[in-house]
């Protein structure tokens, strides 16, 4: 019962908030609300055993309402429910365009995105998946900056493109099933697909998944769209709706066609291993910030695809626990940067420099989440990338080498950035800039707190995956079974 | 066959109720009329009557369809209060003209013979024909009229020269016996009969707008007035798939191998073609001629994956696309009004700003052709990709997978301008009735997406 709590509280508050005129009430409303799925997400995660709720009466064409976790979910679920009191917060600004609408197309995101971590059945799950995508378009459409209009609409059809593969994938598995068919995960993962259909299964479903993070080379959509977008959209889209894709691969990947992630491994490994070297490379050549960390992104995500298909305990490990390091950090630095963008009214950084002499405590604050995001030890951002690429060098020593560049070129790129935006010689242009406000720091601080509290005592997270990180592995051995006796 | 014989004696009622003079009674009588049909025509529910030595033979399919038709002119009468207000003369034509081809599609969804499905195909043009050309004074309508005329004419004759020439082969014009008569070719039919059969699926797919025969239907759409439009794409499209589905599972499935190739050809083109062109369209009419015709490949794919719920499958998919796609003609229509007539698809441009809740129900509609969730349209577009996925029909779904995403971008380019900021604001307005309508039909196709998965035949 509390699962369908947590799933509906967002979009009814959503929607009474539609009623409500003053803005300043419907931001105190949207906020409690959010807090209060935090609260009942973190007393779920403490207290209640695994458990799945389903609402059997709804069962038609094999499909049913049917809600449950495990610990893979749970993280995720945990990462969203944490990050939406900071976005719905970072809304608390003089602006008072549309602020109900604003805010019932937040929190009508966090509904379906918790209802894509929570469903237990492919159709529902993708039902979820999709419904992300609609109030999102409409925060990108409506919120965006220059030229929203183009970059959105290419957005939602590159998404979209994969999201129909992977309906089409859903439909194969779902005529496969036996008896009278059904779109439930537990009876995909039942499934004995034979390994030549796997081989092609593998890329209709990895697809969706991989736009969506995104991989190499489907990430052309990604850079022109978090630069265009509003500050809570690009929270959302980095923050949280990265991880979508990242968890679509661990859910649907790896039970169901198993023997088509080993054929595949290397190749998607090389691909995503591009992705980190390419990613680091343009990132340091842009002059944009906001593209700058755009590009930092897709390396650091490009890095945790990489770790799903190295197929070993600590790499899903470190996979899990960057989920949250990654979703923090970067929503901090996204913060950071429109609170940059909002103070010197550019984003391009050679007109920058100098700016800690007019905003100290911003600088310092900058400078801890840009230590996180290049994973310094007693970061967070260090104990997950640490661990996965020690299941790198499992899998070949050169991934590992490779993996490790997202470290090393992160600190180049990131450093040079801080050093032209903070350091330098006073800037006449910024004499008049204000530091932060309490409002930044009611964001800020916890977020900066959760990235060193991760780094120095990272096991509740780590407990918390633990078991599903064990099964994950579990479903592996048969297939690497097979593949040996292919092979021999 | 009561409720036929009901629709024909309302027809006829609102042609002479035109004299009277007063245009205010003119749709609650077509109205009621078509209420007593439907609740007439449910009665027949699972009776399974035939008629005129099984001519015809209204089964629980028929009555489906029929409802589902009843159902979609009832919405455009409702809408067609509010838009023939303006118009001085002939008002109660345009309503007996629809009920006539009303009858007409009712035919077509109930024939076991062909000389009755060419009876109800042409019982069902004529008043198109005279429909299109609604405007008088309008230089497009009277061309769309004249175009569909000429165009269906010409259809006609191929049809009925493939019925002569499946009789010259077979000496029957009943389904079930030219079924058992080609039957025993085993595949090897002779040319005479092929030919006469390819001739008849041209004459439908002529009417139902498959491409290639596909050219009438943008000019006429754009042409035509409006609300007929609607009716065209709507109830039209809907018979002419009912007398499809009827003509090859009653009679000609399965269908040898170059003509089953033929109407898989026909099904991918539909699908492509009618995209490609959306994509180039700035008149609105025309974008969802073209849309339509994308549809109708989905209708296709349904119709061909053969197998048990293909009927159902098919009957949810025009329903739905029927309830998504009237609204839409609506809204149109209010748009061109306060654009001074302009049909461009930036006349949609600033509906957010002025009318909130319309450009809601707008993304809903639109949402529902484009096949997204929850909407009922995705539903419709799962179950026949689950239809041809189950048979087997993998590398053509993909395909259609692809055609589905182009459709997206057209569908949501209307949108983007809906949601866009206007040069010229100038005052929407809507009246009360065609409000509470277009909400309801949003409402419909969301709540239809969610609870409604499958329609009984």
């Amino acid at each position: 019962m509390i699962l369908i709590i947590i799933l509906l509280l967002p979009i009814i508050t959503g929607f009474f908030l539609l009623l409500l005129r003053n803005p300043a009430t419907v931001r105190i409303v949207a906020l409690t609300s959010a807090i209060a799925n935090l609260l009942l997400t973190l007393g779920l995660i403490i207290s209640v055993p695994a458990t799945t709720y389903t609402i059997s009466s709804t069962h038609f064409m094999g499909t049913q309402f049917t809600l449950g976790y495990d610990g893979i979910s749970l993280i995720m679920l945990l990462l969203t429910n944490l990050l939406f009191p900071f976005i719905i917060l970072s809304g608390f600004t003089r602006s008072h365009v549309q602020i109900p609408v604003l805010n019932f197309l937040i929190l009508f995101t966090q509904s379906s995105l918790i209802g894509v971590f929570l469903a237990q059945n492919a159709f529902l799950f993708y039902i979820f998946w999709e419904l992300t995508l609609i109030p999102v378009y409409f925060i990108l459409l409506l919120w965006g900056g220059e030229n929203r209009r183009a970059v959105t609409l290419k957005f939602f059809i590159y998404t979209l493109t994969g999201s129909l593969f992977l309906l089409f994938g859903i439909i194969y598995l779902f005529t496969l099933t036996p008896g009278l068919h059904t779109t439930d995960f537990s009876a995909f993962n039942q499934l004995h697909i034979p390994a030549a259909t796997q081989t092609w299964l593998f890329w209709i479903l990895f697809i969706a998944f991989a736009i969506k993070m995104p991989v190499f080379p489907f990430h052309t959509w990604q850079p022109s769209t978090y630069t265009m977008a509003s500050k809570q959209g690009v929270m959302i889209l980095a923050g949280v709706m990265t991880k979508m894709g990242i968890y679509g691969a661990l859910r649907f990947l790896f039970p169901i066609v198993p023997q088509g992630v080993l054929y595949w491994q290397n190749t998607v490994i090389i691909m995503c291993l591009t992705g980190v070297v390419y990613a680091s490379v343009i990132a340091f050549r842009q002059t944009n910030i906001k593209r700058l960390i755009a590009f930092s992104s897709m390396a650091h995500i490009s890095l945790m695809a990489a770790a799903i298909f190295a197929l070993n305990y600590y790499s899903l490990q470190g996979l899990l626990f960057q989920v949250i390091s990654h979703g923090v950090t970067i929503v901090a630095l996204f913060y950071l940067v429109h609170l940059i963008q909002e103070r010197t009214g550019t984003l391009e950084l050679p007109q920058m420099g100098g700016l800690k002499h007019v905003a100290p405590n911003m600088a310092i604050l900058l400078l801890m989440v840009v230590l996180g995001s290049i994973a310094l030890p007693l970061t967070s951002g260090f104990v997950g990338e640490f661990l996965i690429i020690t299941g790198l060098a499992k899998q070949s020593i050169w991934i590992a080498v490779f993996g490790g560049t997202t470290m090393i070129l992160g600190a180049i790129y990131m450093l040079y950035a801080y050093q032209r935006i903070m350091l330098g010689e006073p800037n006449p242009n910024f004499v008049k800039i204000k530091d932060i406000r309490a409002l930044d720091y009611f964001i800020l601080v916890p977020l900066i707190a959760i990235i060193f509290i991760l780094g120095v005592y990272p096991q509740p997270i780590l407990n918390l995956v633990e078991a599903s990180v064990t099964s994950m592995q579990k479903l592996l051995i048969p297939a690497n079974e097979v593949i040996s006796l292919l092979t021999r | 066959m009561s409720a036929l014989i009901l629709l024909t004696v309302f027809g006829i009622l609102v042609l002479y109720l035109g004299f009277v003079n007063n245009k205010a009674i003119l749709a609650p009588v077509a109205i009621v009329g078509l209420v007593a049909t439907l609740v007439l025509s449910v009665k027949d529910w699972n009776l399974g009557s035939k008629y005129f030595h099984d001519m015809m033979i209204i089964d629980n399919f028929s009555i489906a369809f029929n409802v589902s038709m009843l159902i979609i002119t009832i919405l455009i009468f409702l809408f067609g209060i509010n838009y023939y207000e303006r118009m001085e003369h002939h008002v109660a034509e345009q309503y007996a003209l629809m009920i006539f081809a009303l009858t007409g599609a009712f035919l077509m969804t109930s024939f076991s013979n062909l000389i009755m499905l060419f009876l109800g195909i042409e019982i069902l043009s004529i008043p198109l024909y005279i429909l299109a050309g609604g405007k008088k004074s309008s230089f497009r309508s009277n061309e769309a009229s004249f175009k569909y005329f000429l165009l269906g004419s010409f259809a006609t004759t191929f049809f009925l020269f493939g019925i002569a020439l499946v009789y010259g082969a077979s000496a029957t014009f009943y389904l079930p016996e030219i079924k058992t008569f080609i039957a025993q070719f085993h595949g090897h039919l002779p040319p005479m009969l092929m030919v006469g059969l390819l001739f008849i699926l041209i004459g439908v797919a002529f009417k139902v707008a498959v491409a290639p025969f596909h050219f009438w239907s943008p000019d006429v759409y754009e042409g035509s007035p409006t609300l007929v439009t609607a009716f065209m794409a709507t109830v039209v499209k809907t018979a002419g798939f009912a007398a499809f589905y009827r003509l090859l599972g009653m009679g000609l499935l399965p269908l040898p191998a170059p003509l089953e190739k033929t109407l898989w050809v026909m099904t991918m083109l539909s699908l492509l073609v009618g995209n490609l062109a959306a994509l180039r369209q700035t008149n609105f009419k025309r974008l969802l001629a073209y849309s339509a015709i994308v549809h109708t490949g989905f209708m296709m794919l349904a119709m061909l994956s053969q197998h048990d719920s293909s009927a159902s499958v098919l009957l949810y998919y025009t329903f739905v696309y029927s309830l998504a796609t009237v609204p839409l003609f609506i809204i149109f229509i209010h748009m061109k009004r306060a654009s001074q007539g302009l049909e461009e698809l930036s006349i949609f441009r600033g509906m957010y700003k002025q009318k909130p809740w319309m450009a809601v129900f707008m993304t809903i509609l639109l949402m529902s052709l484009a096949g997204l969730p929850p909407t009922a349209g995705f539903l419709a577009k799962y179950r026949v990709f689950i239809l041809s996925i189950s048979q087997g029909y993998l590398a053509i779904s993909i395909f259609a997978v692809l055609m589905a995403v182009i459709g997206i971008y057209y569908y949501f380019y209307v949108l983007r301008e809906a949601f866009s900021e206007s040069n010229n604001p100038t005052p929407l307005e809507i009246n009360k009735l065609n409000a509470v309508l277009i909400v309801v039909c949003g409402a419909a196709v969301l709540l239809l997406g969610i609870f409604v998965w499958s329609v009984p035949i």
